[in-house]
């Protein structure tokens, strides 16, 4: 068995999160070594308290702790409107086996990367104010980093607002440091994740499958979409799982070579992933932008793993 | 039906020139007047070049001279493109004089003449428009509608995030989006695609007309210009805009907020657009996103035939 890639999982568990967090424990080509959540789609309780029902949910057996209440600077924002009041309404969830360790996300994953004896790659699905503050404290630790896999910013355009996604635009100077970092990163931004869509009938394939985690990522889907579908989606777009398909199937995306900066001002930009298109501007590339994606591949990789739950617990 | 009646504002510049040669002969426009501005080069040369160009063309149409430099910035220009003068160091001399009114004064006089039924077509900085808007309250009801070469709904040229025209007068550009007058942005989006290669620009000049050989010869520079930087041929932007203005038909436009960026650390004048995001801004623009390429390039050659 050739050795699995050791990841942090760094999110805001929402559904997508947790749909991206199945994913990555029912693949073979990943080790999870720890989980850290982070303030986003709901506050820091709310999302601590979904990633500890969610790795209990999953059987994720791995160290978590939580992230700061708010972005490096400004005001916490929230996505209530799309994940529900608890920031993961939908199926009914077991109660956490166990608390977060007194320790801050930060302080997790420096121990984490400083204890592995390989690189770790890091699964960013919130924003990105743990990895930032994890890179203004511990510099010295970016060797031990092999990449960072992110869900965030889009190319072309925003959804929180015209310019900006969501995830970036909660932190964009948490997302500058990262993007300056210098460190390989691989970008799941809108211009893949709007193609990234899960259609009814794929809910039913997966709630087909008849294992209780097959079963309650189909009623989470029916949650996620329901927003989605009153706003014109013809399905549900999983954003976050799309970071980790960067890392276990890259084969069925399609990525480019961009430089890609980050806006922290302005009037209209704050937030916006800043690509130079058109090179003109002559600077090398530091980001692995994915923009497009086979979307029956996408599915069958979310089916197959939901399948693997059935298997493990037969 | 009748021609449009319209005022191109611009800052020739070699696409520019390009673009009368077009507006010249297209029937569904009556142009009025021409505003000059600094843009691609200082206004003494884009004065100049108007001035040349509408006599080169044997044109009877008046040259109104507008701003020196954006409102509140420091100028910026693209004689790296254009050449110093503008005109790819070609010479346009004529006997003629600019009208005596400055641009913005010109463009709310015949505003009113035209009673509601004027179009700008501008395919500069929008300097000059700004100007004719912070000073005329009446103004915007008496414009149809703005046609601009400038901005990009995703991706600049001059930055990351902002093309030249909007770049140059970020404040100019807000303020005419937000004037209440719809405007349609013939942004990179589309002038990108609106390319003609080199052997397109030698049947052109195969026409034999001093207008058809001027065509070819004026752009070549900036073909050599294209080339160093891994593009073969040269981007119609103006004359594409200037086409879209006379018939739409053959172009893709859809409904936009769009609001520039004038503070942003690195996206100064990008002109943020709004097509489906949660933040549902009000409507004041259209986005022209794709041309028919192969369409544009017949339509100049029909055009250019005509000389």
């Amino acid at each position: 068995m050739t050795s699995r890639i050791p990841i942090i999982l760094d999110g805001d568990p929402g559904h997508d999160d947790a749909i991206a967090w199945m994913l990555a424990k029912a693949n073979d080509k990943l080790e999870i070594l720890a989980c850290t959540s982070v303030s986003g789609n709901q506050s820091i309780e709310k999302t601590s308290y979904n990633a500890r029902r969610v790795m209990t949910l999953l059987g994720i057996d791995a160290p978590f702790a939580m992230g700061r209440e708010r972005p490096l600077f400004g005001e916490p924002v929230h996505a209530g409107n799309i994940h529900g009041d608890t920031g993961l309404d939908g199926p009914a969830l077991p109660e956490p086996a166990f608390e977060a360790l007194p320790l801050s996300a930060v302080e997790l994953m420096a121990k984490t990367i400083t204890d592995s004896s390989e690189p770790v790659t890091i699964v960013a699905t919130g924003p990105l104010t743990n990895v930032g503050a994890l890179l203004i404290l511990h510099p010295e630790l970016k060797p031990k980093i092999a990449q960072i896999s992110i869900m965030g910013g889009g190319l072309d355009h925003g959804n929180w607002t015209p310019a900006a996604e969501f995830n970036i635009l909660v932190d964009p100077e948490a997302a500058d440091v990262v993007f300056k970092s210098g460190l390989s990163l691989t970008m799941a931004g809108l211009d893949v994740t709007l193609k990234a869509l899960v259609f009814p009938e794929d809910f039913e394939r997966i709630r087909a499958l008849g294992n209780p985690i097959a079963t309650v990522v189909a009623e989470w889907l029916d949650f996620f979409y329901g927003f989605h579908r009153s706003i014109g989606y013809a399905g549900a777009p999983v954003h976050d799982a799309v970071a980790v398909a960067a890392l276990v199937k890259p084969e069925i995306l399609t990525i480019k070579e961009y430089f890609v900066q980050i806006e922290t001002s302005g009037d209209f930009c704050r937030g916006a992933t800043i690509a130079d298109h058109y090179g003109f501007n002559g600077q090398q590339p530091n980001t692995h932008a994915v923009v497009g994606i086979d979307r029956e591949g996408f599915i069958d990789l979310l089916a197959e793993a939901a399948a693997w739950y059935g298997k493990e617990q037969a | 039906m009748n021609p449009i009646p319209v005022i191109l504002d611009c800052d020739p510049g070699v696409d520019d020139a390009i673009a009368f040669l077009l507006a010249r002969q297209l029937p569904q426009l009556n142009v009025l007047a021409i505003t000059s501005v600094a843009g691609n080069v200082g206004l003494e040369h884009t004065t100049y070049n108007a001035l040349g160009l509408v006599e080169f063309l044997d044109w009877d149409v008046p040259v109104y001279q507008g701003a020196s430099g954006p409102i509140f910035r420091k100028r910026v220009e693209a004689s790296s493109v254009h050449g110093a003068n503008g005109m790819a160091g070609f010479d346009l001399p004529h006997s003629r004089t600019t009208a005596a009114m400055p641009a913005w004064d010109a463009i709310h006089h015949i505003a009113l003449q035209q009673q509601g039924e004027l179009e700008l077509i501008a395919i500069g900085p929008l300097t000059n428009l700004a100007m004719a808007f912070l000073k005329y309250a009446d103004l915007p009801g008496l414009i149809k509608r703005i046609v601009i070469m400038g901005g990009a709904t995703a991706a600049g040229n001059t930055t990351p995030a902002a093309e030249f025209n909007i770049y140059a007068d970020p404040e100019a550009a807000d303020i005419v989006f937000t004037s209440g007058v719809p405007v349609h942005m013939c942004g990179l989006d589309m002038t990108m695609k609106a390319l003609m290669t080199p052997a397109e620009l030698d049947q052109v000049g195969a026409l034999g007309s001093k207008e058809a050989v001027f065509f070819r010869d004026v752009v070549q520079d900036i073909v050599g210009f294209m080339k160093r930087i891994g593009i073969l041929g040269i981007n119609m932007h103006d004359p594409a805009a200037v086409l879209y203005a006379a018939d739409d038909s053959i172009f893709k436009a859809y409904p936009a907020g769009i609001r520039v960026e004038t503070k942003g650390l690195i996206t100064q004048g990008e002109t943020v657009t709004d097509l489906f995001s949660d933040a549902k801004w009000q409507k004041n623009a259209f986005a022209v996103m794709d041309i028919d390429r192969d369409a544009f390039v017949m339509k100049v050659f029909e055009l250019m035939k005509k000389y």
